[in-house]
């Protein structure tokens, strides 16, 4: 298990790392085009870039949430259910989603060979195959990041843990911090009152 | 049949608990396997890539990192503390304090859950401490903030109007009149009840608390403001204005406020990235699925079916009103949007429906959804902080959840209302 949180750890600051610099730099050139609006020409690749750059973010930061199981879904039914049945459910859930990643993988890897030679069109020297190789490469990160949070996952199946619960436990806890961090609280509000 | 078989596997998968992206994709997937053959398969590749790759879904990374940055560099904070100098005066001040704020916040950062919790984590533990009910408490919070689902700046609004292809624009200007009329009838709600029960005053009302509390918030005020006018004015368009937003909040809370640090602002810009690809992934699925439904001609033959029934607009907006309050019981409101929207857009077209208007109507459906158990994050979140049971804040939110209702009817049978600015302006 030790192995397993290890790897997740690091994968999980690559991604961000990852996240990071696409957020940032997605940022920035929307607002290089603002500028360049008003001073001289919106640059031709602004569009395409910016696109493609979404279609990163996309899968980059979605593998990053597909590690921490932050995909929107239903765990109601699931949690109602025996805990037999309920953990048999929990891995037919695992292997389905897996299985649609395989199938993106292959499929990317197909459309990868196809697209050689081809280049962006207001960047001539940008060959799409860099570009599309965001699915090949995200699918096998989808996969990597749903294999390496299982066990955790699995236990919290086990235990009937709400995934929403803890989520907005976490956010609660994220506010709480930030709050505190601000001097905000109830007394600063309220304050000059004896409660 | 294979119409069937895929809503069948589709419902089976979501109630598993396999992300609803995944869901969707799959049964695309099964769906082209069956009908086109495994030689067609690549070009789930293709879809899955166009369909993430739509400039103006730019918007929502944008705005939701204006919103991180505004909940964790101080410019809530003052936000908060202004409107308790403007509002404390009256009796039940601090349950208009928390409409006020919610309005501004919520729905800013695409999480509803975060916008809540940030807000909320203050304003329901002061309104406990001057004896409001937890009850009440956490009604007020909850449901104010579902009713910023239609005051822009929103991430579903931004959604609603790539997959209907509205103009994000004019969908923003309409949640204007629609959004003041729902707050002020909220905050007379929290008016009748102070009355009622006796709640407390804060404080007297003292100009020169109001003036420093406003300096203080004066370049939080003024963002939106600016902002929102150039994205209004036609000066830039609702993704630049929003990147705009993002330089305005970082420079506001680093320059001005000095408040805030580099951990917190990578912390927002990863949640940022990592709610963005989370409804990105729904984009790129739903659009799998998309042409997979045109080719079957799905929504076209529904929207016959339902024209044979009626062509009555009002009737049919009556049965959507219906379908999405029910959508809304069980989906996210970022799911519902991306899952239903595609499929009911050619009925709306068919029946004259105007699809701004239309928007508002799902959204605030949406937002009502919100309030209602078993799917309903926004309310449980404020329970939670609360630390109140959900059904009796549901009772005490009923009346709130009453006031949403009122403005859902206002803006779907009286178009006027949400409509008149986007006249006024746009066309």
């Amino acid at each position: 298990m030790a192995i397993v949180d290890r790897l997740a750890g690091w994968l999980e600051t690559v991604l961000e790392i990852v996240t990071a610099v696409l957020m940032i730099t997605l940022t920035l050139i929307v607002l290089y085009a603002v500028i360049t609006r008003y001073t001289a020409r919106t640059p031709s690749w602004y569009d395409e870039v910016a696109s493609i750059m979404l279609v990163w973010l996309t899968y980059y930061a979605g593998a990053l949430a597909a590690l921490k199981r932050g995909h929107i879904g239903v765990d109601g039914v699931l949690r109602a259910m025996p805990e037999k049945l309920r953990m048999l459910v929990a891995y037919i859930g695992e292997v389905f989603f897996i299985g649609f990643f395989l199938v993106l993988g292959w499929a990317g890897l197909v459309v990868l060979e196809v697209m050689q030679g081809m280049t962006l069109i207001t960047l001539r020297w940008v060959p799409v195959m860099f570009t599309q190789s965001v699915i090949p490469i995200g699918a096998g990160l989808f996969i990597l990041a749903q294999l390496l949070s299982m066990p955790a996952y699995l236990a919290k199946v086990r235990a009937g843990v709400s995934r929403d619960e803890e989520e907005i436990q976490h956010a609660i806890a994220e506010a709480e911090k930030d709050n505190a961090q601000a001097g905000l609280s109830a007394d600063s509000l309220t304050g000059k009152h004896r409660s | 049949m294979i119409i069937f078989l895929m809503l069948v596997a589709l419902l089976v998968m979501i109630l598993i608990n396999v992300p609803i992206a995944v869901s969707l994709a799959l049964v695309a997937v099964g769906a082209i396997v069956m009908t086109q053959g495994v030689e067609m398969l690549p070009n789930v590749a293709l879809t899955m890539f166009d369909g993430a790759s739509s400039f103006p879904l730019l918007a929502i990374p944008m705005f939701v990192l204006a919103g991180a940055i505004m909940n964790t560099g101080g410019i809530s904070r003052r936000l908060i503390a202004f409107a308790s100098a403007l509002f404390g005066f009256i009796r039940g001040g601090l349950a208009m304090i928390n409409i006020g704020v919610s309005m501004f916040f919520a729905e800013i950062s695409g999480s509803a859950v975060a916008d809540v919790a940030a807000t909320g984590s203050v304003l329901i533990p002061a309104m406990r401490k001057r004896g409001y009910p937890r009850d009440f408490a956490a009604a007020v919070t909850s449901s104010s903030a579902s009713l910023a689902i239609i005051i822009p700046p929103s991430i579903p609004m931004i959604l609603y109007g790539v997959m209907a292809g509205a103009s994000i624009v004019q969908l923003f200007v309409a949640g204007i009149i629609p959004g003041i009329i729902g707050g002020v009838g909220m905050m007379f709600l929290s008016y009748y009840y102070a009355r009622k029960y006796n709640w407390p005053v804060e404080e007297v009302f003292q100009i020169n608390r109001v003036w420093r509390t406003f300096k203080e918030a004066f370049w939080a005020l003024t963002l939106p403001i600016i902002i929102l006018g150039s994205i209004f004015g036609g000066f830039v368009t609702a993704t630049e204005g929003a990147g705009m937003a993002v330089a305005a909040a970082v420079f506001i809370s680093t320059v001005i406020y000095r408040e805030l640090n580099l951990k917190a602002l990578y912390r927002a810009v990863i949640d940022g990235g990592q709610q963005t690809a989370v409804v990105m992934l729904l984009v790129a699925a739903s659009a799998l699925v998309g042409v997979f439904l045109t080719e079957m001609r799905l929504p076209q033959q529904l929207a016959q079916a339902v024209l044979d029934l009626t062509d009555n607009r009002y009737a049919i907006l009556m049965l959507l009103n219906v379908f999405f309050l029910v959508i809304g019981l069980f989906l996210h409101s970022a799911a519902a949007i991306i899952l239903v929207v595609p499929i009911v857009m050619p009925l709306v077209n068919a029946a004259g429906i105007d699809p701004v208007h239309f928007g508002l109507v799902v959204c605030l459906n949406l937002a009502i959804g919100q309030q209602t158990p078993p799917v309903a994050s926004v309310l449980i979140t404020a329970c939670s902080i609360a630390k109140a049971d959900v059904w009796s804040v549901t009772r005490s939110n009923l009346g709130f959840i009453g006031v949403l209702l009122g403005v859902l009817l206002l803006i779907t049978y009286v178009p006027v209302i949400p409509m008149s600015l986007v006249e006024y302006f746009y066309r």
